[in-house]
């Protein structure tokens, strides 16, 4: 199925997510939406592509409002269900947000927002969240402002590991939000009771025998597969079709032996808190908020790195403010205060050294402010053609049951 | 005494409300019992009882020897018309009627409805719906239905009650004639006097939960024992009056100085206070001058008189001021009296009956089909 | 012309929301790739095969979301029909809070309900616990199992059984139940022979409001099953919103529409023509 969201927490029980907000809930209701949204792609003659936009025509005057679509869960919330580093944006720039939370699976939005982008009508977003795979295609097809950095002066502080993606050489078009791993994810009392140990450090373990039924991976295409063809010795960065196949195989036979319970979304966070799931491949997010009782851990053999992006969607309102929230972001004192909350990896130098004054421990979390010797442990999938984003969606899904 | 229905101090309470109250009655076999009163006194409720659809607080039911109180109603040998017939929809009208043999696996289904369907003149439509039915067919469903299973005592309650005037009486005929041919116990609830008194062997009149007097339709109303069942069955002259004497077996009454004679097997008290009736059609009404009268007389004044053909009713004004009606035969229309006519009233003394005096005169009639 | 002209508006608007949706469905499910990639598009066609393809691909979800509609209506059926029977027929004072009792799930988002579901089929819920120590789990757990699927659609769908099932027992007169024992039926037999026949409607009613959606339901699947459990209803979802693949996804919806639509159309002859009041 679709990319469930590693954010979105609102399936935890309470006691784990004091500070979640009602709005979570709400979000989580979306998904259902997918149904209106296939049915208003069937009644479409469908051409994805690209279709220039006039943006002289399409932009609308600047309303001095900035509207956001992210991820549930995705920025600092305080009891009172205020975000606290956007109120501060708004009183220190005198620029409105309104921000929306959604942005509930990357494919889903896009069905959302693809007959507009085609028949040039304005999204009525300012910024949108696309994860990298999404922000490609975004990009692609010129469905995008290009940035002005004259605009976002604390671009400097992007660390340089994500400053060229294959998808956006030099950052043109999108700026990162967070990023997170996919790795090896586990309940530590199930799997000591299961193997012994308390720890994971290879893909081998998922794949142990002991732990038949009681393994979820990814419903996510990249961090699944890219984990395991690291692990088979094939590099995510770079493949072929038979490695991937290969991937697919390998799963292929531990779905049918039994040994893989389901794939998941990040609902799979609920599952390894009941006990009905051991050890997961999961996102480093998640894990971290779980505590103290669940493990996280890359693979010796390597674990996905993934981003989500901010991006100007094209003939965008307020591109401005879009460009001055962006810039407010990348301040490391902010960037700080949001990771903070939530748990992922800040994509703004000088962010762990705010941190640290917030507190030594989180910044000292690899988890949120990695090393360089962490990175070395992660990969950044390929980017896929066309044609072969509709192969190995095909393939995936069918693997999937769908 | 084979299968007489006999209820012993059989009483239903709901919460407060004593809706049947310690009766005690009845039914010899073969019988047509008819059960009358005002709405609420109780009848469905009795009925109800008997057919096993609702428990008694306390008392018995026998049939027979046979104690059936605690029987379900399935397992009775008892049969019921309900008010509103309560056909089964879904049924034609030959499973209606079949639905209680089959019950029960009797054999020979198919002959005894068609018979069944003849003697209620229903042959013609065993393959239609209830819905399909007139009011008087869906009615002679109903007791076809409950008839055919033979039962030892055929309840009905009130199953004329939803059909109009003329239907009704050839309904009566009708069901008269089936219970003398099959022979079966019938208990008839209604609040119809007349429905009552014509088709019944015994009619019993019930009142607030009890029985107020039971016994076949003519002695019921000639000498009725209360001035309910006096002023529900049929109407009435309630005098209230004092025992001044007595003569030939004859209590002598005044009322308001006017005196009356009751036979005295007809009072319920030889002294002191007493309420005395008589029946409108009883009385004569002459004018002041005739000596030709019966011996109870009293003058009066005509209030209102209206001519209905077979009779005329007159309402009049009594020396005391209280109204009295009389029924007048029609045999010579040329005299009748107008409002403001003094009048002579008379009747026969074998005519009259006494009641108990602290008797409330008014008991029955707001309830009471005005019988015109 | 005054009461043609009424029905207009009723006819534009199974025109525009019904047909013109259909057709357009029915002409996507025709159309052939634009190019190499998805992300081309489509031109229209006559593409038939499309529909063979795309049966040939998926019969076994195809059959799945037919199966186990089926039998979760089944259950539900069985499920509700006491529930409706007590709330008609004995539950006078506490009738209508019992009936907004049913209703009150509906409340709930759909999705957080049958996550919900997650937590009490998981393995150290009461459920499992207890069925385990039964030994009548043979694969020691529910949660992703053809059984939870099962028990999601039956759990998610069962107001839509009990309320029709409700309305039809609330019109029958009770004294006909009355009637029936008074004719020598025993309460079981009075049941088979006329509260039974009476409700009819209410179950046509119900099988067919709970079945449709059950079969064409993917949550259910998707958060409480496995791979091996995947219903057509996920293959749709699949196809529209992560592949793209259009005219496949059109098919699909195309041929599952047609054949519930004999399904429903051969119960309700079967069943329907059955002395209905
Ligand atoms: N199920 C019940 N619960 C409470 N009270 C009841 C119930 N059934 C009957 N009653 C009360 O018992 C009394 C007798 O009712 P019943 O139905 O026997 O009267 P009825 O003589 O048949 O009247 P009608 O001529 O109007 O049919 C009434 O006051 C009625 O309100
Ligand atoms: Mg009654």
């Amino acid at each position: 199925m679709t990319e469930e969201k590693r954010k979105d927490l609102s399936k935890l029980p309470p006691e784990l997510r004091p500070f979640l907000s009602r709005r979570a809930f709400l979000a989580a209701a979306g998904v259902t939406s997918a149904a209106a949204v296939a049915a208003a792609c069937g009644a479409r003659t469908s051409t994805d592509v690209a279709t220039p936009v006039d943006a002289e025509i399409t932009t609308e005057a600047a309303t001095g409002t900035v509207v956001w679509s992210n991820w549930t869960l995705y920025i600092d919330v305080d009891d009172a269900g205020a975000y606290p580093t956007l109120d501060k944006f708004v009183a220190a720039e005198s620029i409105d947000v309104d921000y929306i939370e959604d942005y509930n699976d990357n494919n889903e939005f896009w069905a959302k927002m693809l007959p507009l982008l085609q028949s040039g009508q304005p999204t009525g977003r300012d910024i949108v969240s696309p994860t990298d795979w999404m922000a490609a295609r975004w990009i692609s097809n010129n469905y995008t402002e290009e940035l002005d950095k004259a605009n976002i002066p604390n671009e400097a502080n992007l660390i340089d590991a994500l400053r060229n993606p294959g998808f956006d050489p030099g950052r043109k078009f999108s700026l990162p939000w967070q990023s997170g791993y996919g790795g090896l994810g586990w309940n530590k009392a199930k799997l000591k009771e299961a193997i012994g140990t308390e720890d994971m450090t290879s893909v081998d373990q998922l794949f142990d025998p002991r732990l038949k039924g009681k393994i979820v991976l990814l419903t996510e295409l990249r961090d699944t597969v890219g984990v395991v063809m690291a692990w088979q010795g094939a590099d995510p960065t770079d493949f072929t079709t038979d490695q991937f196949m290969e991937a697919i195989d390998f799963l292929q036979t531990q779905v049918d032996n039994g040994q893989i319970q389901q794939f998941m979304g990040n609902d799979y966070a609920v599952g390894l808190e009941n006990g009905d799931i051991t050890a997961v491949i999961g996102w480093s997010g998640d894990l971290v908020q779980l505590g103290e009782d669940f493990g996280f851990a890359l693979p010796e053999t390597k674990g996905n790195l993934w981003t989500d992006n901010l991006l100007i969607p094209v003939g965008a309102a307020n591109k401005a403010g879009a460009e001055r929230v962006m810039n407010w972001y990348y301040d490391p004192a902010i960037a700080a205060e949001l990771a903070a909350y939530v748990n992922y990896i800040s994509p703004v130098k000088g962010a762990e050294v705010e941190a640290a004054a917030i507190d030594p421990a989180l910044a000292e979390n690899p988890l949120i402010f990695p090393t360089a010797a962490d990175l070395e442990k992660t990969f950044i999938f390929m980017s896929l053609t066309p044609e072969q984003e509709d192969e190995y969606n095909a393939v995936w899904q069918k693997l999937l049951g769908n | 005494m084979a299968a007489d229905l006999n209820l012993q101090r059989l009483t239903r309470e709901f919460g407060e409300h004593t809706a049947v109250d310690h009766i005690d009655l009845i039914v010899p076999q073969g019988t047509f019992f008819a059960l009358l009163g005002p709405s609420g006194c109780g009848k469905t409720t009795t009925l109800r009882m008997v057919a096993g659809l609702e428990e008694p607080t306390s008392g018995h039911i026998r049939l027979g020897d046979r104690d059936i109180t605690d029987l379900p109603a399935y397992r009775r040998p008892v049969n019921t018309v309900f008010q509103n017939y309560a056909l089964f929809p879904h049924l034609d009208v030959f499973d209606n009627v079949a639905f209680g043999l089959k019950r029960r696996k009797v054999a020979d289904v198919k002959k005894k409805v068609s018979e069944m369907l003849e003697l209620v003149e229903l042959g013609k439509m065993a393959d239609r719906k209830p819905g399909q039915l007139s009011g008087g067919q869906q009615q002679r469903v109903a007791v076809a239905r409950a008839l055919i299973n033979e039962p030892a005592v055929l309840l009905l309650d009130e199953p004329l009650g939803a059909l109009d005037l003329k239907l009704r009486r050839q309904m009566q005929i009708e069901l008269k004639r089936i219970q003398i041919e099959v022979g079966t116990t019938f208990v008839h609830v209604t609040h119809d006097q007349e429905e009552a008194m014509s088709m019944a062997d015994t009619v019993a009149v019930m009142n607030l939960g009890k029985i107020e007097q039971m016994g076949d339709p003519i002695s019921v109303y000639e000498h009725p024992k209360t001035a309910f069942v006096a002023n529900f069955l049929g109407q009435a002259n309630l005098l209230k009056g004092d025992i001044v004497g007595e003569e030939n077996d004859h209590l002598v009454v005044d009322v308001h100085g006017v005196k009356f004679s009751v036979p005295r097997s007809e009072a319920p008290v030889h002294d002191g206070r007493i309420v005395i009736g008589v029946r409108p059609e009883k009385i004569t009404v002459v004018d002041p001058g005739v000596t030709t009268l019966p011996k109870n007389q009293v003058a009066a004044t005509v209030i209102d008189s209206s001519f209905i053909g077979v009779s005329t009713q007159y309402l009049v004004e009594s020396p005391w001021g209280q109204p009295m009606i009389a029924f007048e035969q029609n045999r010579d229309p040329t005299d009748v009296a107008r409002p403001g006519d003094p009048v002579l009233l008379g009747w026969e003394p074998r005519h009259t009956f006494g009641l108990d005096p602290d008797e409330d005169l008014k008991a029955g009639l707001q309830e009471s089909v005005p019988a015109l | 012309m005054v009461p043609y002209l009424l029905i207009l508006p009723g006819l534009a608007w199974i025109l525009f929301f019904f047909l013109v949706p259909l057709l357009s469905l029915v002409a996507t499910s025709l159309q052939k790739r634009a190019g190499t990639s998805l992300s081309e598009g489509f031109v229209p066609a006559l593409q038939f095969s499309n529909y063979t393809s795309a049966l040939g691909e998926y019969f076994p979800q195809f059959i799945r979301a037919f199966l186990y509609a089926g039998i979760a209506t089944a259950l539900a059926l069985v499920i509700a029909y006491p529930i409706a029977y007590y709330i008609a027929f004995k539950a006078t004072k506490y009738k209508y809070l019992m009936l907004v009792l049913v209703i009150a799930p509906f409340f709930a988002s759909f999705l957080l309900r049958t996550n919900a579901w997650k937590t009490i089929l998981s393995a150290d819920g009461f459920v499992v616990e207890t069925l385990n120590a039964l030994s009548l789990l043979p694969e020691d757990r529910i949660l992703n199992t053809s059984v939870a699927v099962i028990f999601g659609l039956t759990y998610n769908f069962l107001p839509f059984m009990i309320l029709p099932l409700y309305a039809s027992l609330d019109r029958i007169d009770p004294r006909l139940v009355e009637a029936a024992s008074d004719l020598y039926a025993s309460p079981a037999t009075g049941f088979w022979r006329v509260v039974w026949p009476l409700s009819m409607p209410g179950v046509l009613g119900g099988v067919v409001l709970t079945f449709i959606p059950a079969s064409g339901d993917y949550i259910n699947a998707q958060l409480l099953g496995s791979t091996n459990d995947k219903m057509i209803g996920n293959v749709i979802q699949a196809q529209f919103i992560v592949l793209r693949d259009y005219p496949i996804a059109s098919a699909l919806s195309a041929m599952f529409m047609f054949v519930l639509l004999i399904i429903i159309v051969a119960y309700i002859r079967r069943v329907g023509t059955r002395q209905l009041v």
